[in-house]
């Protein structure tokens, strides 16, 4: 059916690779080298806070803004609009023609991306069976309930299917029994060999779903590998404590990098490499123990533990100069 | 190009099945009949009116003989009433005047006291519209009675009367080296404002259809997938043609009934409008300018819509571009006075006048081939950057959600 004669990776390959990406708007640097490899298969997570330069990155992949440098390339061939006509793209902002009837709508989408019209109506029937929407197949998006025009701009993504999809912040502004849906949506077209980018600044739902990650901000790009390379590369433990009487945890022990008083709970970081069940006798000896609990860090500790990082160096870099 | 034609077909089909476009096209007809003939009738209705006209007659000659033309000429809505004036006409002048601008009579009317050898008059009357009352009925009235009285006093037999007054017959017809056919001039004129005002119209309404359509695009927030699918340039182009295609179809069955019901003789008012009596080539004409002119404006609506989040937003801009239609439209009955003058020529190859001001030249004169076929090539030129300049905006538009756009960022989009 695809009319591209696209020669896909083997799964864990690179799919889409972006070299030396940058786009300024005026003074500001918006993304600024952005380089990133997606392996075949696998749900990508494109992390960062607002602002971060997530959506910039994802426009420049689908041609809605021209980059300033950098090139782009899917299965090795450098992207053009053929190529991009294999790649769904669920954007941020996003809505549907209120007038149009839903089949129409998913057709038109469809068809966009060069499915024969023909093609296009039947699967749109087809994904409205799909998501329980049969009897709004001949009935105009208005009728629709906003949970359901989730689940149709969802469907548009995927109908003519690509070989990777774009999501940003797909969650947003969903109920949590529409996020589960939408998960196990995802999950089953990565089943099914589609390559997931998952934008998001939702560190948590990340965690959650993606295999690989890659956390930028300010438009830099502050690291990304599988999720178990990350964690590795952050193998710092972070313990909690806390006292039934309110007690301090003594002010020198062996090991520990920072301490954070968080609602009567204190959150120890320890130095790399340091064993976490070395705090145990000291912080005991100490007072009467409610809490003692050694925690791998989260996605998002880990990610603040970077940024941290990153701007510290940055800023020595910008005194030193 | 395919992506193109999906998104004509559903501008398109949009359009046609719409209740708006049916009744419209059902109805502009109507309204376009009530443009012509309304002036007239209005006319008509405001000249039959009952009317009162005070009189001043020191001779005491004129008023009966007057009353007498008045109703054999049909004007018989027209009352007379004679002032009873003393010895003193001044004061009397005076009081007619009060009875005007009270309102208790329409007009008043002063005959000279040696009207046959000094036909002198003085008209009083508040509204303007007493004109009519004026140019339609009195002064003719009157001068019909004057002549008849020369005639007597200079020993002419009523039988003569007709012959002398008989007046000159025109007929004019219009030569052409490049077509022989040979055109009534007044139906060029006439044929001529028809078919600009056809343009303007289609233009100004379906051209600004593409800007309210890309401003809801982008409202309902469907421009990013799209132009995640296809190149802003054919996103546009897509909705333009298809919108385009809408008014074109519309305009072809307003023309198809127009000559059905011209073939049936129907004649409207006095003008009778035969549409068959326009030669090809102004057809021609008509089909190109009504394309290439509803394409450029319409490009440049949808590419200020691209900048624009809301239709107050847009409408400092898109009033920029409507005036480039009305000031051809302004300057349309110089270009029938001098057709090929030099500055119409200028102006008729300005692209953004060019549908107006070259098509009514076309219509009433016969502008040299190269200067037409120039037209259309600049014309072309304009929308090709049209289009580019829209794509950039398009583009730069996307990052504008909530931002109201201001002249400087458009023209740093459209260097883009």
């Amino acid at each position: 059916m695809s009319p591209t004669s696209l020669t896909l990776p083997a799964v864990g390959e690179p799919l889409l690779t972006v070299a030396g990406l940058q786009k300024r708007y005026g003074a500001k640097l918006a993304v600024d080298d952005i380089s990133l490899s997606i392996p075949r298969g696998s749900i990508y997570g494109f992390l960062g806070p607002n602002g971060a330069g997530k959506t910039t990155t994802i426009r420049c992949l689908m041609d809605i803004i021209l980059p300033d440098a950098g090139s782009m390339s899917l299965a090795g061939q450098p992207l053009n609009r053929k190529l991009r006509d294999r790649i769904g793209y669920l954007p941020e902002e996003r809505g549907l023609y209120r007038k149009m009837t839903c089949q129409d709508q998913l057709a038109y989408l469809a068809e966009l991306k060069d499915v024969p019209r023909r093609e296009a109506l039947k699967r749109a029937e087809e994904w409205l069976e799909r998501l329980g929407l049969s009897e709004y197949t001949k009935r105009k998006v208005d009728n629709l309930s906003k949970g359901m025009q989730q689940k149709l701009q969802f469907a548009a993504t995927f109908i003519f299917e690509p070989d990777l999809v774009i999501l940003d912040e797909v969650f947003s502004g969903l109920d949590p029994l529409n996020i589960e849906l939408m998960r196990d949506l995802i999950l089953e077209q990565r089943e099914k060999g589609v390559t997931i980018l998952f934008s998001t600044h939702m560190l948590a739902e990340a965690e959650r779903i993606c295999d690989s990650v890659c956390l930028i901000e300010g438009g830099v790009k502050i690291l990304d590998g599988t999720l178990s390379e990350v964690r590795e590369a952050f193998p710092f433990h972070l313990v909690k404590v806390a006292y039934k009487d309110g007690t301090e945890p003594p002010p020198d022990l062996p090991g520990v990098a920072d301490r954070v008083l968080d609602e009567g709970t204190w959150r120890l970081a320890m130095e790399p490499g340091r064993d976490p069940q070395t705090l145990l006798a000291p912080l005991s000896d100490a007072g009467p123990l409610s809490l003692f609990a050694a925690n791998r860090p989260t996605l998002n500790e880990i990610f603040l533990t970077a940024v941290h990082r990153q701007r510290d160096t940055t800023s020595t870099e910008g005194s030193a100069a | 190009m395919k992506k193109v034609l999906t998104v004509i077909r559903k501008e398109y089909l949009e359009r046609v099945r719409s209740k708006a476009f049916i009744i419209g096209t059902l109805l502009g007809p109507i309204f376009m009949g009530a443009l012509i003939l309304g002036p007239a009738l209005m006319a008509d209705v405001a000249g039959d009116q009952d009317a009162t006209v005070a009189v001043i007659d020191p001779s005491g000659e004129i008023m009966d003989t007057l009353r007498e033309a008045l109703v054999s000429r049909g004007d018989d809505h027209v009352a007379l009433e004679l002032m009873d004036c003393g010895p003193d006409q001044e004061a009397c002048i005076e009081e007619l005047k009060a009875l005007v601008l009270s309102k208790e009579v329409d007009a008043g009317l002063v005959i000279d006291r040696d009207f046959y050898e000094n036909p002198e008059l003085v008209f009083y009357n508040t509204a303007v519209g007493a004109a009519v009352l004026k140019d339609e009925a009195l002064r003719p009235a009157l001068n019909q009675i004057l002549r008849e009285e020369r005639f007597h006093r200079a020993g002419v037999p009523a039988d003569q009367h007709g012959y002398i007054l008989e007046r000159s017959s025109w007929e004019s017809r219009q030569l052409s080296a490049e077509a022989d056919t040979e055109q009534n001039a007044e139906v060029g004129i006439i044929g001529g404002i028809f078919l600009v005002m056809m343009i303007y119209l289609m233009v100004l309404v379906y051209g600004q259809q593409n800007l309210t359509v890309v401003i809801e695009e982008k409202s309902s927030r469907m421009v990013e997938v799209l132009l995640s699918s296809l190149k802003p340039e054919q996103l546009m182009l897509g909705k333009v043609l298809g919108i385009g295609l809408a008014a074109l179809t519309q305009v072809l069955v307003w023309t198809m009934a127009g000559i059905a019901v011209s073939a049936q003789g129907v004649s409207l008012g006095s003008a009778e409008i035969n549409l068959s009596l326009f030669g090809p080539w102004l057809w021609v004409n008509f089909l190109v300018f009504f394309f290439l002119g509803y394409f450029l404006y319409a490009t440049l609506y949808a590419g200020v819509g691209a900048m624009c989040n809301s239709a107050q937003d847009a409408q400092q801009f898109a009033g920029v571009l409507t005036m480039g239609l009305v000031i051809p439209i302004m300057l349309m009955m110089f270009a029938v006075r001098a057709p090929d003058a030099v500055s119409t020529t200028v102006l008729s190859l300005v692209p953004f006048f060019s549908p107006i001001i070259m098509l009514m030249r076309i219509s009433v004169s016969n502008p040299p081939l190269w200067q037409v076929l120039l037209s259309w090539a600049l014309m072309v030129l304009t929308i090709w950057w049209a289009n580019k300049a829209a794509g950039k905006l398009f583009r730069a538009g996307i990052l504008l959600y909530g931002s109201t756009p201001t002249w400087g960022s458009l023209v740093k989009a459209m260097k883009g």
